[in-house]
């Protein structure tokens, strides 16, 4: 209270409170125009907060949900579960990124990747997914900053670094072996079947991570390459295969 | 702009205080939820797939 009163006393004896009834029409057009630019400052920063933050909590929340569900369908056995590749196909684990596992799911569009998951290509390129068994190019993207980043540490993946993507009843355990740090993001050779930009000639099992760079813009595309070194049976308590332990 | 806002908050300053937090609060919340979400794949901040585009 005694602050109000404080004020009170204030506006009696000092001019504010007549000025602010003279103030002309040109001093009232900067002090508009002034909040309005204090105004934009602070959406501005707010929208960094949210880019950086609150997507990233939203997105974490959905991925787990959509972990929990895959899980649950693994665990239940069930013979038409291991077809639903709307919920996710399996997750993939790189040690060099510590965060753990990553959902993956079908598509790249916007409206999956920003639900914190990794996505593997049906356009432009269409990914071989390494349940087929077949020579192709398994390639995956996620966000890099927001929206549960969950490739935001792949500038720490080097070569020979393990890359294991988990399936129903599969280890498939990859190696990094080429990494190009920044290529046009028109650059949709690098997700062929045999991605010559890597250095390799022949047909064989390839994985792809695509990301954005440099952190926080989305000028360039960064790039990992991986080979499939073994396939792994899961066993009964889904013991980790060497690399994760 | 916010002078003039202050001056139609009803009660006394307390009471427009709280109201001024109330509505600071209401305005994040439609940013967050709304404006925010639309705004974003406007900008080229996080576009993570090569494509033909």
């Amino acid at each position: 209270m005694a602050a109000t009163t404080d004020h009170q006393e204030h506006t009696d004896t000092t001019p504010p409170a007549p000025r602010r009834r003279g103030m002309g029409p040109i001093a009232t057009a900067i002090s508009v125009f002034g909040e309005l630019l204090i105004t934009a400052g602070l959406i501005l920063g707010l929208f960094v907060v949210y880019s950086l933050w609150w997507t990233n909590v939203i997105a974490d929340r959905a991925a787990d949900k959509q972990a929990d569900k895959v899980r649950d369908n693994w665990a239940q056995n069930t013979g038409p579960g291991a077809l639903d590749t709307g919920a996710g196909i399996g997750f993939l684990h790189v040690p060099a990124m510590k965060n753990g596992e990553v959902l993956v799911e079908k598509g790249t569009s916007t409206k999956i990747l920003n639900d914190g998951v990794a996505g593997y290509y049906t356009d432009p390129v269409k990914a071989t997914l390494p349940m087929s068994d077949k020579d192709g190019n398994f390639s995956l993207a996620a966000h890099r900053d927001g929206h549960g980043a969950k490739f935001h540490n792949i500038d720490k993946i080097e070569k020979g670094d393990p890359i294991v993507f988990e399936t129903k009843d599969k280890w498939y355990v990859y190696k990094a072996y080429a990494i190009l740090p920044e290529t046009s993001k028109y650059n949709v050779k690098v997700l062929g079947a045999i991605p010559k930009e890597s250095g390799k000639k022949k047909a064989g099992k390839y994985i792809t991570l695509t990301t954005c760079t440099p952190v926080y813009t989305s000028r360039y595309r960064y790039v990992v390459w991986g080979e499939l070194v073994r396939v792994e049976k899961v066993d009964g308590e889904r013991t980790l295969p060497k690399e994760l332990r | 702009m916010y002078g003039w806002i202050w001056r139609h908050l009803p009660g006394n300053a307390w009471v427009k205080a709280l109201l001024s937090l109330v509505l600071a609060l209401a305005v994040v919340y439609v940013l967050f939820q709304y404006v925010f979400p639309w705004a974003e794949p406007l900008l080229p901040f996080n576009d993570v797939t090569v494509d033909n585009q």
